[in-house]
């Protein structure tokens, strides 16, 4: 994957010039590139005039924003309270198998990445797996092979 | 003034002062891990914890963290009530299972009867309780070097990027004010080392002893107007410098 970083200035001149801008910004890079490069973090310190330390402390305590390249699909496993009476753990394990990799990693080839994340606010269709911004309900196992070569 | 009750005695406290303020004054003990006097209250520890009522609230009483919970007229405090300390039991419990090995947590949970958790330690435990002060007196000192990083089990406090920290002086502050000691530096009189970062200390020029880094020289001198001579020497040599002035000029009186 190639990329462009010239586009920086220019995501992060869309907002106003000020601290409370931060998150924000953070979203639109993160959006662009797919993950938060840190020479985007720096420029985005640089130009809001925020201290180096709390763009990154913002940039890790959001489990949207990722600080190594995610993969073009983004499978989010929810292991909250509900998700995970129902079965969480086996979907987890079974996405696990299929696609050879841990939550937080992603496959060589760039195309998925997992995650475990704690509710995505639709426990009444637990167990709940989202690829990208789709939400799958109601989860089985026999689903996930499926899944993986759609979503 | 405002009155309040604190363990039964009657007490003036001053106005917009908090709770603990008024309680340490009257040489009350209360753990308090995450309060300094040179930063802003932060509330994370809950170690504080002191019950509240007042005469009208009808025997309605609540939990507040004294360090945050600022004076009000006719508050009745108790810092010491069987729940109070079953409260702090139950926190410090918590503490001795994130930090099992903290000197400090030990011996403030054995002063509550506690010797062991009664939950799972946590594996790879640090010392670090999260208290935030670190954070709160860089941020204060004007450097914000370092900050808390990630969230829920993994967050920590570290520099940016986990590298060395660009903004760092190597003042020390945040491994002073550490209540459990957890930030390590090295120092051997021409260098110290912290965060990962090395700073070449500076030497009075009288006495040969090692001030400041140069870092911190240079931010000082820069920021806070500072003139650079103020630097090269060190704390006792200026000491010395001023008492013969004094003598001098008591001296002078003599004369006059
Ligand atoms: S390193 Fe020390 S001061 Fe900083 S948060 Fe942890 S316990 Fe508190
Ligand atoms: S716990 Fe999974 S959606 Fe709420
Ligand atoms: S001292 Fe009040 S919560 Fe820590």
């Amino acid at each position: 994957m190639k990329q462009d970083f010239t586009t920086i200035p220019s995501i992060i001149a869309r907002h106003p010039r000020k601290a409370s801008s931060l998150i924000m910004i953070l979203q639109d890079i993160q959006k662009e590139f797919n993950y938060l490069p840190e020479e985007a973090m720096r420029k985005t310190a640089e130009t809001l005039e925020v201290p180096m330390s709390k763009v990154y402390s913002v940039a890790t305590f959001y489990n949207a924003f990722s600080l190594v390249p995610r993969g073009e699909k983004l499978i989010r496993v929810c292991v909250g309270t509900a998700c995970h009476i129902r079965g969480s753990k086996v979907i987890r394990e079974q996405f696990e198998n299929e696609l050879k990799i841990k939550p937080g990693e992603t496959t060589p080839d760039m195309k998925y990445s997992l995650e475990v994340v704690g509710c995505v606010g639709a426990c009444a269709m637990a167990p709940v797996v989202m690829i990208n911004d789709k939400y799958f309900g109601s989860v089985k196992t026999s689903r996930i092979k499926q899944l993986v070569g759609k979503g | 003034m405002v009155n309040i009750t604190i363990n039964g005695k009657l007490v003036q406290a001053y106005e917009g002062e908090m709770l603990l303020a008024a309680i340490r004054r009257e040489n009350i003990d209360i753990p308090a891990l995450c309060h300094h006097e040179a930063v802003e209250p932060y509330g994370a520890c809950r170690l504080c914890m002191v019950e509240i009522t007042k005469n009208e609230w009808d025997g309605w009483k609540n939990h507040v963290t004294s360090c945050l919970y600022p004076v009000e007229e006719g508050l009745i405090v108790n810092t010491h009530t069987p729940t109070v300390i079953e409260l702090r039991k139950t926190i410090l419990d918590l503490f001795l299972a994130s930090s099992p090995h903290s000197t400090v947590i030990k011996k403030l949970a054995a002063e509550y009867g506690i010797t062991r958790t009664s939950y799972e330690e946590v594996p790879d435990s640090t010392d670090c309780i999260l208290c935030g002060l670190c954070t709160r007196i860089c941020d204060k000192m004007g450097f914000s070097a370092i900050s808390a990083v990630g969230r829920g089990h993994g967050k920590e406090i570290a520099p940016p990027l986990k590298e060395p920290p660009p903004d760092c002086v190597g003042c020390l502050s945040c491994a002073y004010i550490c209540p459990t000691h957890y930030i390590q530096f090295t120092d051997n009189g021409k260098e110290r080392t912290i965060w990962g970062k090395k700073f070449k200390l500076l030497r009075c020029e009288k006495t040969g002893l090692p001030t400041i880094t140069e870092e911190f020289a240079a931010y000082l001198i820069k920021h806070r107007e500072i003139p650079e001579d103020y630097f090269k020497i060190n704390d006792l040599s200026h000491r010395r410098e001023l008492a013969l002035k004094m003598g001098q000029i008591t001296q002078w009186g003599r004369e006059a």
